[in-house]
């Protein structure tokens, strides 16, 4: 019996419910069901907690600005961006919605100083960053980490190496102490190191990627965590996984959130505000539950039978 | 309208120019600044030097043997085959030993810097490595320049002794000269070019400061190419072209140019 039947004989759903959607394929049809159920019962417990208690934000009052963007402006050889303002607060997920091109990714790259704005502020912890020097912006990059649409591992490092990275680059910790982060942060993403570790990126599937993704960009403890299409591509199961990941780190350790996606069913699991993105402009910015209640007729398709 | 268009092109060349010349001194600049990738840079010169040691063997083997073949028709007419081995050292040394490693590194290296680089772009693996707080240009660029700096060198002072070897391969058998004659005349060849601080032969100036050159655009160019892909695949492959035709011209040309300043300077 291989460790996989045998987990399932044990009923142990709960805690894998994802690689089962990677390593069993023949047998997703049968075990679908099952799975669903159990990612249901994960998403609810992780808002019924929610409900009843604050997130952990170490020592932040939860009402501070972690994130501000003021009237940002932004064209290339046409707009992209006209006068975008929302904020996050810490502890919160902001989902910025929107349809595609509408330049959602671009207030990402805005966040991490990789664009300049042609008007307007970015505030990070209440310092301006847009006018840093190259070298200021990348100290403050460390307080972000990232998760990209193609999860943009290494291709030349192997799984280990690629959590390790921005530990090697920007501590002094000792090997011992940095495979003790790496093994931590892989179990946060529900993955076994000793069996990813020595894999290259190409041997791993699309959301074994974004995991391991997501274990790199929490492997310097960021204060804020950005993601790209974190769903984007995945299957229903994987992408369940995924949004229930970005809800732990939300919840257990009271990490700041942006996240740039089109999938509205995730968008709302996950979000503490949403920001809509129509016409270059903010169309709505406020709670899941505001927006379903909004009466505007752009917000309504767009939410579309949801 | 075509005024407009040649406007906007120059425009758009001058740009690129102008970028080029960032990147070429940010990369070079960073050889000296902290922190150093020194296990980047060994797997560069390994993958730079040591991995293009084949081909610079091969062509420079062969190379060496047919101009020897060329120039013997030649000398024998004038009765002067006795100095092949001049002639042999002289063009291996002076123009073919570091033009034909600068080609083949740039056709070797060159492509695959590119696309290595050109594909971590479309990937977001650059964007990656800045957001993970770390300069590309230090990451990336400065190893592969630094490393192609130092084994272009070493290439073509093989590239050299391989081709000279051929020549005494075509000098033995075909035209039937000793060894002996064969290697005196090369050493004549050397030691009659002057020298520079009383010990180094011209010849070795020359033949190494090419190399020296075209090592860095090789791997500039490469790396501006790679880095400023665009487009996915497709853009990878535009990349990998532009790095071979502009490092391979610019080679011959440069080569013309250092060639006037070499002999202005070390005549």
């Amino acid at each position: 019996m291989t460790d996989e039947e045998d987990r399932r004989h044990k009923g142990d759903e709960r805690r894998h419910p994802s690689e089962k959607d990677e390593s069993a394929m023949p047998r997703r049809a049968r075990d679908s069901g099952r799975v669903r159920a159990a990612i249901r019962n994960e998403l609810e417990e992780v808002a019924e907690d929610s409900a009843g208690k604050e997130a952990k934000h170490g020592a932040r009052p939860a009402q501070e600005q972690v994130i501000t963007l003021e009237n940002i402006s932004l064209a290339f050889e046409e707009p992209i961006l006209e006068n975008v303002s929302f904020d996050a607060k810490a502890g919160e997920t902001v989902v910025v919605v929107g349809e595609s091109g509408t330049g959602k990714s671009t207030i990402l790259k805005l966040l991490l100083r990789l664009l300049i704005p042609e008007k307007g502020r970015v505030l990070i912890d209440g310092e301006d960053i847009t006018g840093l020097t190259f070298d200021d912006a990348l100290k403050v990059r460390q307080k972000m980490g990232m998760v990209f649409q193609g999860a943009a591992l290494f291709d030349s490092m192997t799984v280990y190496e690629n959590v390790a990275y921005p530990l090697r680059e920007h501590t002094l910790l000792l090997e011992d102490e940095i495979e003790a982060r790496v093994r931590e942060k892989l179990q946060f993403v529900d993955l076994e190191p000793d069996k990813v570790n020595d894999q290259m990126p190409s041997e791993l599937s699309g959301g074994m990627k974004k995991r391991v993704g997501i274990a790199r960009g929490l492997a310097n403890n960021p204060e804020i965590m950005l993601y790209d299409e974190p769903t984007s591509g995945l299957d229903p199961l994987t992408t369940a996984t995924i949004t229930y990941l970005i809800i732990k780190l939300q919840r257990e350790l009271g990490v700041t959130s942006i996240v740039v996606s089109h999938d509205i069913r995730s968008a709302f699991r996950m979000a503490s505000k949403i920001a809509l993105l129509a016409n270059h402009h903010i169309g709505f910015f406020g709670t899941p539950e505001e927006m379903t209640g909004s009466d505007d007729s752009y917000i309504r398709e767009f939410l579309g039978g949801f | 309208m075509i005024l407009e268009r040649f406007n906007d092109a120059a425009k758009r060349g001058v740009y690129s120019l102008q970028e080029f010349f960032v990147l070429a001194g940010k990369a070079l600049g960073f050889i000296f600044v902290k922190p150093f990738y020194t296990a980047d840079l060994f797997q560069q010169m390994d993958a730079i030097g040591v991995g293009s040691i084949g081909i610079v063997l091969l062509t420079g083997f062969f190379t060496g043997m047919v101009l020897a073949l060329q120039s013997a028709v030649q000398l024998q007419t004038f009765g002067a085959s006795d100095y092949i081995g001049r002639l042999i050292a002289g063009s291996m040394i002076r123009e073919l030993g570091p033009v034909l490693a600068g080609l083949m590194v740039a056709g070797r290296v060159g492509s695959g810097i590119a696309a290595q680089l050109g594909s971590m772009r479309v990937t977001e693996q650059i964007d990656a490595l800045n957001t993970l707080g770390t300069d590309p240009i230090k990451k990336l660029v400065t190893p592969r320049v630094l490393a192609s700096l130092i084994m272009l060198p070493v290439l073509t002072v093989i590239n050299d002794f391989v081709g000279i070897l051929g020549g005494s391969i075509i000098a033995m058998f075909y035209l039937g000269k000793p060894a002996s004659l064969y290697w005196r005349t090369v050493f004549e060849q050397i030691l009659s070019g002057g020298f520079t601080l009383h010990y180094i032969p011209n010849d070795f100036i020359q033949g190494l400061a090419k190399p020296f050159v075209f090592g860095g655009i090789i791997s500039l160019v490469a790396c501006y190419h790679g880095l400023n892909t665009k487009g996915g695949t497709e853009g990878v492959g535009n990349a990998t072209t532009r790095t071979v035709v502009t490092a391979s011209i610019l080679i011959l040309v440069v080569d013309y140019f250092l060639t006037q300043i070499i002999l202005v300077l070390f005549p």
